[in-house]
């Protein structure tokens, strides 16, 4: 989400590119801020995680070789493991292997961690764009048409169901979902996402089906009632009822004026709603058992494999933080006003705000 | 070949030729239970797809390290000098002969001929020399070393090409070294590299590995069985979650699980298209108690804590009534038990009786767990609480759990599978433990013990495992309340998967054939 | 002014807080008794285990024979207390440090703006997956890690609320006037705060509701033999076709406990945010 900018780094290193007619936009001091910061967050990330998995009780040596094995063999481990020397400069030689891409081992199966990660995470995003990809389109056209129709009895149904399906634990969806479509007469899905792992995810769309619809069922509430409260408030506007006045198509005003309008609050949600998707889904996984992220980082967690551990964080933290950057600055391009300023302040106001969180009267 | 010992609780049937040899027996009972139905004969072709469960570790595809699910894929792509016949008793396979001397001292082992790798190279002394020093090296800190640790890795004696001596650390016996060997044993090439050179002789070679998720294995021609494998490809797929497996199979997305909890069996009993097959085994399932801590490490609270327990119930309740009771020791299949010991009965009259002589009439204790034992112990907790104790369950993860017997710990869930006595009492409590659960040392017992490792005669052994087995009912640390059953369950399209003895029904890769192929 | 008015709906907001209510006052009537209601001792084994419901049993009896309606009485009361804990001690804090940070402006400020940022950027539940396995699973510390979970979420509410009061005039003159910030504070920042931070606070219960028992159903919730919900259908997962009701009692009590507070947030965020507008 995003953050108001510190103070503008080196505005007068600015100055002097544009005097020398270099010419940057206005935005440019901002992003590189947000840059740093999120470089800052994804190191802090990283660094929290780590120490936390050596606080771990129980080392990892241990868990590798089972209660069986003699402490002479763990001891030997965990010096092969390079376990037993100070934590620092453990930390410090894993973020130099790091910088130049190499994150270790698994130490539980001694395959790269990182492409282990990465194929992991390439599930969970796969099914974080089949789910948007399909919220997303609902999400408008459910949105735009409460807006338009507000307060008929269309938006009251649809509120009710949405209101009702955001409340619904995920992991209670998942469950009646399994019961209603793999079992009993409709057993027409599979309550398993035994994913091949030699295939993309999107060439086993019946395996996406039902964890998608979890996810699905989690998110659109959220982005319709956010799409349709953003719509509202402009609809609002002055300059609508001008348009109005003059006779434009009620269609045209809605589609062609008011929509765009609305966009920048939404993307927010968009982000948000990404985060949601890839937070909501470790209890998906284990339901469905989805080979994503999430169920990795369980798993490394359990067996204290701390390089995949350290891996996942540190890759997932770049993403959250990819994404936000990318939603903030899809914010300030859409929005003239942010575009030609130095500290853009994404937020339209707090009442504003509030208005949203309350999902609109 | 080492001619398989049959054996029924009335008494010992030994086959000629059995002088001189040292034979362990396995974990075989009466006759080994024939499959059901006549499935005719093998036919040969297609692909099997396994699904096995792995929760939590990705596991390797090292022979002598194995974890996880890396232990049914060591099946298949490793052969050992020995393998568990049904009855569960161990038989030679890459072996032709074994012989222990007379004082257990030694042991001759003679491979077959013209064994071959998976990449061509002949099996030779070499590589068995290679493989029990490889298992056995401190450096690669196998969690297995232990099981071959009366072996002197170090006087190792090549006979000739085929032939190898084996001699035990002075003092320790090899009785043993056949069951305890036979597990992680995989016998692998000089040149053997357990990520980038995995070779064994196997049944099937490794085609490739995706750790956490599946492996695919090809058919290795000269397997030293003649006509096995039987299917052309196999696939073993990692399952996180039994009901997820459950589903697979019951879909046709795999044809065979292994090791199938009770409530998935219930399920797929009832579901078309599937069989279930159950191995009555000798499992064991035990509460280990902690000698050292202070309560327990007085007799006559031990003895009240096995009289507490209801093993009818917990057999009921912890195995949904898929086991058999247990008498607190290990190993009934094995010829040297004494069953003239009587059934320890549930008398909790008789354990507050104690508990109130030994000073402890309302002990407070805690029960650690892991995910399996967890059930179990929540049981005997709840029969506890009705005497008047107040056991706390403490479930912990796989990691936290692993943690072999701290002095902290009171009680723990645990079990291993079947094995002859003296390889369980290597497990559990003998002096040379590969790690003693429960702190026990009694110097008679333990002097017991290593005279039977190193006494190959069976007659001449079972008095002293009488005498060890009266010393580990009266004042032993373990509460062996039961033996379970393990199920494997497999489409009806899949032949070669029958009941046995042993808990390794669903893991016969080489055996398993497609009717439909 | 062509916009459309409104209708005035106060009705609708009635009605779904009724609804909230009637649902929440059912959930509690079994959850907030229940340990004193149920027919049997929720951790006594006495039936078979998965057995069907019958006489003494209307749902039948969990994976180690213990009666599931029992179990279900006794189950609501943890997750209903450590989600009122949660929320109210990441609303307490969360108001306090966003407010502070917001007034105090500054480095102070931006360096609480980044660290919820950092906190943001932590993979969901990764924290309370680590710290849980390192401290072990005690409730009140399960507690602690849902309510830092939430805590950069109010944290980002209070402050903005915060800026949007701190730079108005009336606070410099008081300022000027020689009040203590403290005083500032509470009397004018605070009042401002309490209508926002309720809505939070119902949708904050909601996301607790969810979280705990999504814990308790990955196993890092409350230990065994605890009757509770989430536990309950971690424990009975397994049997889920064989003993169907072990798992659905307990996900239809968590479904209407979470729908029916989020019911009633909603129909009161909605009143206020209309008087908001109409003042």
């Amino acid at each position: 989400m995003a953050t108001q900018a510190g103070a503008p780094p080196s505005v007068g290193i600015v100055d002097r590119w544009q005097a020398a007619r270099l010419p940057l936009p206005g935005w440019f001091p901002w992003l590189a801020g947000r840059l740093l910061a999120g470089f800052g967050t994804v190191l802090a990330v990283s660094a929290i995680v780590y120490l936390a998995t050596l606080a771990l009780p129980s080392d990892p040596a241990r868990v590798i070789l089972g209660p069986e094995a003699t402490d002479k063999a763990v001891a030997i481990l965990r010096e092969q493991l390079g376990l037993n020397r100070p934590i620092a400069v453990q930390y410090v030689d894993w973020l130099r292997h790091v910088a130049v891409g190499d994150f270790g081992n698994s130490l539980d199966s001694n395959v790269p961690a990182f492409g282990l990660v990465i194929e992991r995470l390439g599930n969970s995003i796969a099914l974080m764009i089949f789910v948007l990809l399909v919220t997303a389109p609902a999400a408008f056209l459910l949105g735009v048409a409460m807006a338009v129709k507000r307060d008929s009895r269309f938006d009251r149904t649809a509120m009710t169901l949405l209101i009702g399906f955001k409340a619904v634990p995920p992991f209670a969806i998942a469950v009646a979902l399994i019961l209603l479509f793999s079992t009993g007469p409709l057993a027409i899905l599979p309550a398993v996402s035994i994913l091949d792992p030699s295939l993309s995810p999107f060439a086993q769309p019946l395996y996406l089906v039902l964890p998608a619809t979890t996810l699905l069922l989690l998110v659109l509430p959220f982005l319709t009632r956010l799409i349709r409260a953003s719509l509202t408030e402009t609809l609002e506007a002055d300059y609508i009822a001008a348009a109005r006045l003059r006779g434009l198509p009620e269609r045209r005003i809605v589609w062609r004026h008011a929509v765009p309008n609305a966009l920048p609050p939404v993307i927010q949600g968009f982000a948000m709603a990404t985060r949601m998707v890839l937070g909501g889904a470790l209890i998906v996984e284990v339901v469905f058992s989805y080979p994503g992220i999430g169920s990795a980082l369980n798993a490394a967690i359990e067996t204290r494999d701390i390089p995949v551990v350290q891996a996942i964080a540190l890759l997932t933290a770049i993403a959250v933080v990819f994404i936000n950057l990318v939603a903030d600055f899809a914010t300030v391009l859409l929005t003239p006003r942010l575009r030609t300023t130095t500290r853009p302040r994404l937020r339209s106001g707090t009442g504003a705000r509030l208005r949203l969180r309350a999902g609109g009267a | 070949m080492i001619a398989p010992l049959l054996l029924d609780r009335r008494g010992l049937l030994a086959t000629a030729g059995m002088t001189g040899l040292g034979l362990l027996a396995g974990c075989g009972g009466a006759r080994a239970p024939q499959a059901g139905v006549d499935e005719g004969k093998p036919r040969r072709g297609g692909r099997l797809r396994i699904g096995t469960i792995e929760p939590t570790q990705a596991g390797n595809l090292d022979a002598h390290k194995p974890v996880g699910a890396g232990i049914i894929r060591g099946w298949a792509i490793y052969s050992k000098l020995w393998e568990w016949t049904k009855a569960c008793e161990p038989t030679g396979a890459l072996a032709e002969s074994t012989e222990i001397a007379p004082d257990g001292q030694s042991v001759v082992i003679r491979l077959h001929q013209g064994l071959e790798f998976h990449h061509g190279k002949t099996v030779s002394a070499e590589d068995l020399v290679y493989s029990i020093r490889r298992i056995s090296d401190p450096q690669l800190a196998s969690p297995y070393a232990g099981l071959v640790a009366a072996v002197n890795r170090d006087t190792i004696e090549t006979l000739d090409p085929r032939t190898v001596r084996l001699h035990a650390h002075p003092g320790k016996g090899l009785v043993a070294l056949m069951d305890t060997w036979i597990s992680f044993g995989g016998i692998v090439p000089t040149d053997y590299d357990p990520v980038h050179n995995v070779v064994g002789c196997g049944p099937f070679r490794l085609k490739s590995f995706k750790p956490g998720q599946r492996s695919t294995f090809t058919r290795f021609e000269n397997y030293f069985k003649p006509g096995q494998p039987y299917v052309d490809e196999l696939e073993i797929i990692e399952f996180k979650d039994q009901t997820a497996r459950a589903y697979a199979l019951q879909s046709g997305q795999i044809d065979l699980a292994d090791l199938v909890p009770v409530e998935q069996a219930q399920l797929l009993r009832r579901s078309p298209g599937v069989k279930v097959v159950t191995s009555p085994t000798n499992n064991v399932q035990s509460l280990d108690m902690n000698v050292l801590h202070p309560a327990l490490s007085d007799v006559r609270v031990r003895q009240a804590l096995r009289l507490l327990a209801d093993r009818p119930d917990l057999v009921k309740r912890a195995l949904h009534g898929e086991g058999t009771t247990g008498n607190d020791l290990y190993s009934p299949h094995d010829p040297t038990y004494d069953h003239d010991i009587a059934q320890r009965a549930h008398d909790p009259d008789k354990a507050k009786w104690l508990l109130a002589q030994a000073g402890h009439p309302s002990l407070a204790l805690t029960i650690t767990a892991n995910a399996a034992g967890a059930p179990a112990a929540l049981v005997f907790a709840e029969q506890a609480r009705k005497s008047g104790l107040d056991l706390k369950v403490e479930r912990l993860d796989a990691a936290s759990f692993a943690v072999p017997a701290p002095p902290g710990r009171a009680i723990t869930t645990g079990g291993i599978p079947a094995r002859g006595f003296l390889a369980s009492a290597l497990h559990y409590d003998a002096p040379d433990a590969i790690i003693n659960r429960t702190n026990f040392h009694d110097p008679r017992f333990g002097a017991l013990i290593n005279a039977a490792l190193s006494q190959p005669d069976v007659e001449k052994r079972k008095p002293l495992v009488h005498e060890a087995q009266h010393i580990q009912h009266d004042r032993g640390s373990l509460l062996i309340w039961g033996f379970t059953h393990v199920r494997a369950a497999a489409r009806d399209t899949i032949g070669g998967l029958v009941a046995e003895k042993t808990q390794f029904g669903g893991w016969r890769v080489d055996e398993f054939w497609r009717k439909d192929a | 002014m062509t916009s459309r008015r409104r209708r005035p709906n106060r009705w609708r907001n009635e009605r779904q807080i009724r609804a909230g209510t009637v649902l929440l006052a059912a959930v509690l009537a079994i959850a907030l008794p229940g340990p004193w209601l149920a027919p049997h001792d929720p951790n006594a084994l006495i039936g078979a285990p998965y057995g069907p419901p019958g006489a003494g049993a209307w749902l039948g009896y969990d994976y180690l024979g213990r009666d599931i309606w029992s179990r279900l009485l006794a189950g609501g009361l943890s997750i209903f207390w450590m989600s009122i804990a949660a929320s109210i001690l990441a609303l307490a804090a969360g108001a306090a440090i966003g407010m502070l940070s917001a007034y105090r402006k500054g480095a102070v400020d931006q360096g609480v703006v980044w660290s919820t940022d950092v906190l943001f950027a932590f993979p969901d539940l990764i924290l309370v997956l680590l710290v849980v396995s390192m401290l072990g699973r005690a409730p009140w510390l399960i507690v602690l890690l849902v309510a830092i979970a939430f805590l950069p979420g109010v944290i980002r509410l209070s402050r903005g609320v915060t800026l949007g009061i701190v730079e108005q005039e009336y606070v410099d003159s008081a300022r000027m006037m020689g009040f203590s910030s403290a005083h500032i504070l509470l009397r004018e920042v605070l009042p401002n705060m309490i209508t926002p931070l309720l809505v939070q606070f119902g949708v904050m219960l909601t996301w607790a509701i969810g979280m705990l028992s999504g814990l308790s159903f990955l196993g890092y919730g409350v230990a065994p033999p605890a009757a509770d919900w989430g536990l309950m259908i971690n424990e009975n997962r397994a049997g889920l076709l064989v003993q169907p009701w072990a798992v659905l009692a307990p996900v239809a009590m968590i479904a209407l406990f979470a729908l029916g507070t989020n019911l009633i947030a909603e129909g009161i965020g909605r009143i206020n945010a209309r008087i908001e507008e109409e003042a």
